[in-house]
This record gives C-alpha cells, sequence and structure tokens, in this order.
C-alpha cells in the first residue's frame, strides 16, 4: 500500500516539476552533460589525443566545430571527454564527502557530549587548512593525479556536510515531534533515520548539487595547477591552463572549457534550487 | 490499584550558575482509569514531574526519590527499557499541535508508526489500524486522507491526530501536556471532551497538566495544585474547589479571567498576586510561597509547611490554610 503511495508521489513529482523552469533547465543541462560523458566512451569526432600538428589553433570550423588546440587535438572531442572526468571527480569526492560527513553530523547531533566534541574539532581541523592547500599537501605526498585530486576533495567535503548536517538536526532535535517521537518509546537512531534525515533531505540534496559544482570547480583548480589530471587526459581545467599562454593568439581554446564548466555549474545550482522546492512538502502548491 | 505512584521525587538541574531545584519531594498517586489535573503557573514544574515519568529530563537533571508505574521503578529503568514502555504503556500529547508532527511525513505514516515499532503490525496492517484511529478522533474518512501531511490540517485536526498516535498502542496512562493552549476556544472544548471520552472509554489513566483551572474542574476527578515545584494542595477536584485551602490556590482562581460555574463569577475585577516565582537556584528555606502571601507569618519561614489533611481527602502543605468557605 505504501509503495503504491509511492509511485504515485513520483508521478506527482514530475507532474509538479515541469510547470518549474529552473528545475528543467537545471535537469536538462545536468542529463545533457552525462548524455556527454556517455557518448565521449563509445565516439567523439576525432580521437581525444591523437596530435594534428598542421592543423593547430585552428578557428571553429566544420572540421573542427570548436577548433584545435597547440598540438591540433580537436576541442570539441576533449571537451565531451572531459565530462566524464568532471563527473567522475564530483561523484566520487562529494560521494565521500556526504558519506561519511552525514553520518558524523547526524550521531553528533544525536549524541552530543564527548562524541559531538570529537567529531566538531575534527571537523575545525580539517577545515583549518584551506581546501586547495590540502589539496596541494596530499597530492605532494602522495604525487599528483587524478584519484589523489578527487580524495583531496573528498576530504574536503566531509566537514561541510558534518556541519550542515549537525546544524540542522540540533535544531530539529529540539522541536516537539522528536520528543513525541522519543515519548512515542524510539530509540535515537530509529529518530535519526525516520525523522532527522528526512527533514534534512531536501537541504543535503541542494547542498550536494552545490558541492557537485564546487568540485568539478576544485578539479579545474587542481588540473590548472598542474596537481589533477595529468596529461594527456582531458580536462576542463587542464585545458584552461593550456589555453593560458595562447589567450590572444586562440581566445577560443580558452572560451570553450570555460563555457563547459559554467554551464555544468550553472546547470547544477539550478537543479539544487529546482529540487529544493519540489522536496520541501511545505512548498508544495495545493492542485 | 495504584497505576503511577511518584514518592519525593525531586530534580535538581545543574546549570553553569550552580544546581537548580525545579521539583522538590513530589509525591502523589495515580490510579488506573482515574484522572489527576495538575495545575500551576509557568515554570512551577508540571511540565517536568511529566517528563520526569517519561524518563526524558534532560541529561543535566539529577532525579532522587521514586517513580513506580505498574509496580517498576522508573528510575531504575535502562533506556532500552524505557523505550519500550513509551508509547507503549505510557502516551503524551504536547501543547503545541503545530510543531508536534514531523513536517515531511503523511498523518497515517506518523499514526501507524507506533503501532508498527511496538506491536510488531506490518505495514499494511498498521495503515489500516491507523485508519481506524483517525476516524476514532473525529478524522473520518474519505475526507481525512491518512495520506495527508500536517501542514493540510488546521491546529484542532492536528491535535486529534497527535491524540491518535497517543491512542495507537492503547496505553495505560495519557499524559496531557496543555493540550488545548495552543488551541481556539472552540477547538479547545472539542479536543478536551474527546481527550474525556477516549480516555474514559478505554479505561486509560489521564494526568492533565494545564494552568487553566477551569479545565481541571470540568475534566478530573482529582487535582494538585503546584507551586515552584512543590506540592500547594491536592484533593478531590470538588473538595479543592469547595475549600481552596492555599492562599496560593485562591490567589490562581481569582487570577482566572473566565466564570466557573457557581464558584467565581463573571464579570469581576482580576487579581494579580504580588512578587515573583523564586529563584529555583535560590530557594527559601521555609515555605516557598511566603515572599507573595499575605497571611505568611514568621513560623512560616524556618522550614517548608508540612502536608496537613483537612478533609478525608483533601491535603494542603501550609501553616494559615484559609478556614472560611467562601471563596472571593
Amino acid at each position: 500500500m505504501l509503495s503504491e503511495a509511492r509511485a504515485v508521489s513520483l508521478r506527482e513529482f514530475w507532474l509538479r516539476g515541469r510547470g518549474q523552469a529552473n528545475l528543467m533547465i537545471g535537469l536538462a543541462v545536468t542529463l545533457l552533460l552525462i548524455a556527454v560523458a556517455v557518448l565521449s566512451l563509445v565516439w567523439t569526432p576525432y580521437p581525444i589525443n591523437a596530435i594534428d600538428i598542421p592543423a593547430k589553433l585552428q578557428p571553429p570550423s566544420a572540421a573542427h566545430w570548436l577548433g584545435t588546440d597547440q598540438f591540433g587535438r580537436d576541442v570539441l572531442s576533449r571537451i565531451m571527454a572531459g565530462a566524464r572526468n568532471s563527473i567522475a571527480v564530483s561523484l566520487v569526492a562529494v560521494g565521500i564527502g556526504a558519506g561519511l560527513g552525514v553520518p558524523l553530523g547526524a550521531l553528533a547531533a544525536a549524541r552530543r557530549g564527548w562524541v559531538e566534541e570529537v567529531v566538531m574539532r575534527f571537523n575545525d581541523f580539517t577545515f583549518a587548512f584551506p581546501a586547495l592547500l590540502s589539496a596541494v599537501m596530499i597530492t605532494s605526498l602522495f604525487g599528483p593525479g587524478a584519484i589523489n585530486a578527487i580524495i583531496a576533495i573528498g576530504i574536503f567535503n566531509i566537514p561541510v556536510f558534518a556541519r550542515l548536517t549537525r546544524g540542522a538536526a540540533l535544531s530539529l532535535w529540539q522541536r516537539d515531534f522528536v520528543l513525541a517521537a522519543r515519548v512515542a518509546g524510539r530509540g535515537r537512531t530509529r529518530i535519526t533515520l525516520d525523522h532527522i534525515l528526512p527533514n534534512i533531505a531536501s537541504l543535503l540534496i541542494v547542498q550536494m548539487t552545490i558541492q557537485f559544482a564546487l568540485a568539478i570547480l576544485a578539479e579545474a583548480g587542481l588540473s590548472y595547477l598542474g596537481l589533477g589530471t595529468q596529461p594527456p587526459d582531458p580536462s576542463w581545467g587542464k585545458m584552461l591552463n593550456e589555453a593560458q599562454t595562447l589567450m590572444f593568439l586562440a581566445p577560443q581554446l580558452a572560451i570553450f572549457p570555460g563555457l563547459a564548466i559554467m554551464a555544468t555549474v550553472l546547470g547544477l545550482n539550478l537543479l539544487g534550487d529546482g529540487l529544493r522546492d519540489l522536496l520541501d512538502p511545505r512548498l508544495r502548491r495545493l492542485r | 490499584m495504584t497505576l503511577l505512584s511518584l514518592q519525593d521525587l525531586s530534580v535538581v538541574l545543574d546549570t553553569p550558575e550552580g544546581p537548580a531545584t525545579v521539583l522538590d519531594r513530589v509525591s502523589f498517586d495515580l490510579a488506573a482509569g482515574e484522572s489527576l489535573g495538575i495545575v500551576g503557573e509557568s515554570g512551577c514544574g508540571k511540565s517536568m514531574t511529566a517528563l520526569a515519568v517519561m524518563g526524558l529530563l534532560p541529561d543535566a537533571a539529577r532525579c532522587t526519590g521514586r517513580i513506580d508505574f505498574e509496580g517498576r521503578d522508573l528510575l531504575a529503568l535502562d533506556e532500552q527499557a524505557l523505550c519500550a514502555l513509551r508509547g507503549r504503556c505510557i502516551a503524551m500529547v504536547f501543547q503545541e499541535p503545530m510543531t508536534a508532527l514531523n513536517p515531511v511525513k503523511s498523518i497515517g505514516y506518523q499514526v501507524a508508526e507506533g503501532l508498527r515499532w511496538h506491536l510488531g503490525l506490518g505495514r499494511g496492517e498498521a495503515a489500516a489500524r491507523a485508519v481506524k484511529l483517525l476516524d476514532r478522533v473525529g478524522l473520518p474518512q474519505p475526507r481525512f486522507s491518512p495520506d495527508l501531511y500536517p501542514h493540510q490540517l488546521s491546529g484542532g485536526q492536528r491535535q486529534r491526530v497527535v491524540i491518535a498516535m497517543a491512542l495507537a498502542c492503547d496505553p495505560a496512562l495519557l499524559i496531557a501536556d496543555e493540550p488545548t493552549t495552543a488551541l481556539d476556544v472552540t477547538s479547545q472544548a472539542e479536543i478536551l471532551a474527546l481527550i474525556a471520552e477516549v480516555t474514559a472509554a478505554s479505561g486509560m489513566a489521564l494526568m492533565l497538566i494545564t494552568h487553566d483551572l477551569a479545565v481541571v474542574w470540568q475534566n478530573t476527578a482529582a487535582m494538585l495544585v503546584m507551586y515552584a515545584g512543590a506540592v500547594a494542595e491536592r484533593g478531590t477536584t470538588a473538595e479543592v474547589f469547595a475549600r481552596m485551602a492555599h492562599p496560593y490556590t485562591r490567589g490562581l482562581l481569582a487570577a482566572s479571567p473566565g466564570a466557573l460555574g457557581d464558584i467565581l463569577p463573571a464579570g469581576r475585577r482580576l487579581a494579580t498576586i504580588p512578587g515573583q516565582v523564586p529563584d529555583p537556584q535560590d530557594r527559601p528555606t521555609g515555605c516557598v510561597f511566603a515572599a507573595r502571601c499575605a497571611r505568611a507569618a514568621a513560623d512560616c519561614l524556618p522550614r517548608p509547611p508540612a502536608e496537613r489533611v483537612l478533609a478525608p481527602g483533601h491535603a494542603v502543605a501550609c501553616l494559615h490554610p484559609h478556614e472560611e468557605e467562601t471563596v472571593l
């Protein structure tokens, strides 16, 4: 009976969400990004790393829609493959952050006392290092590379989720309905799962989409510094880095990866906003 | 048979400014199926008493005394045993129905939750029982679908959902902590009538906490007047209202705005009680009400007055209680 109700509400979500411009645009951009990344696995206009020096630094043309770089590599192909990289980085990094941060924050709020102190001091410790600095530290310890960059970004995400979860959960623990649940005989774990997390789910989803966007930016930043994805693998940040010296000769080399980053981040933020409106039952429009 | 028995229950809260006594040797008995009203102003320890019975006092609270429920000392039980008891044997209705329900769960889910947890019912069975419970508290199908969310209901309707949740496992004791304070006047009478009706129908004991003497007058057989964490006066509701022996009880009555049967006429000038409730961190050694009491004398100050039985089923903790029958 309940699963039936859930199926109905999924259709309801779609019916209600259809009218929300920000949600639909965000969803379209995000799906396009995923589609491009999947497509790049099987097909790109040119091989990603094929060097063709005679055709270097070409402006956009029928043969190379977005032009070529200083080695004559097709920019469109590399941006498509870069999407794959960005998605992988952001998924894993946010997964690490939320997967560890949310339970830690929820635990701190439910247990209070010394458990909370330990969790929050660990958070402060992680926060004390600027994200990029700790990424530089990790990559210099374990060597530069996409995996280490992902781990570094993921670790930086943990306190973001832990703090958000703890703060929101603490205020919920003060609410009467949580007292009502305790009066009804539920333990702290059940209350956290049944009452606290569903109430902050919309908050977490919004934060996740923002962190997705930030992770993509952070990966671009690290690759730009030469600490992330290593050549010749394509990465949007790496492409920006290489375009820097050629800014006046071939501005399209900076513009297109930049646009890709901007569109992705904007799309994810719009998606987050739209989801928040959709998931909050208090904001639901009555039919 | 005694269902709930408090013996010399004291609660001290450790605050950064020092220990604060919020309950001072509170004792009372509540028999199965009986009703008890607890009256007093804000901060007198009414809600603390309820939380102590539930075992949900803040972590900084230290309890002494005994709370016996069905012959078991609740203060000696561990958290797991208390969880099995809460909601199953003792249920509670809260003051603020706007916040006592989880905003992101449907009302059907919230009513069914206790059934699934305590009685181990399956989803379908619990949902069917929840529908029956909603119907029982005056939220009939199909107008009040279990798929509704709390924000789609009015305050009175939400309080009915809270009552349905409390009734779910057919507890032996229902604690109602100011159940009508947040409701408008027309809903107040309905909700009180509903609580009286469901407790009577299923033989549930009722502990009704309120600051409103009229609510006690109309709804409970026995009553307890509390002041600053201590019991001032107790007895059957009829006896207490007939005598009003404690000066504080009289002060509370004189400060009630509404008319109250033939005891309290309408259209009088409202009285106030001068002074303030003593600071729980700095309680006087003698009678806690002495500083605000017109009848206080020198013998009130050295030690707290012991309870004196004035008549069968009526006792007062005062050295100079009112003797005369006229109340105002």
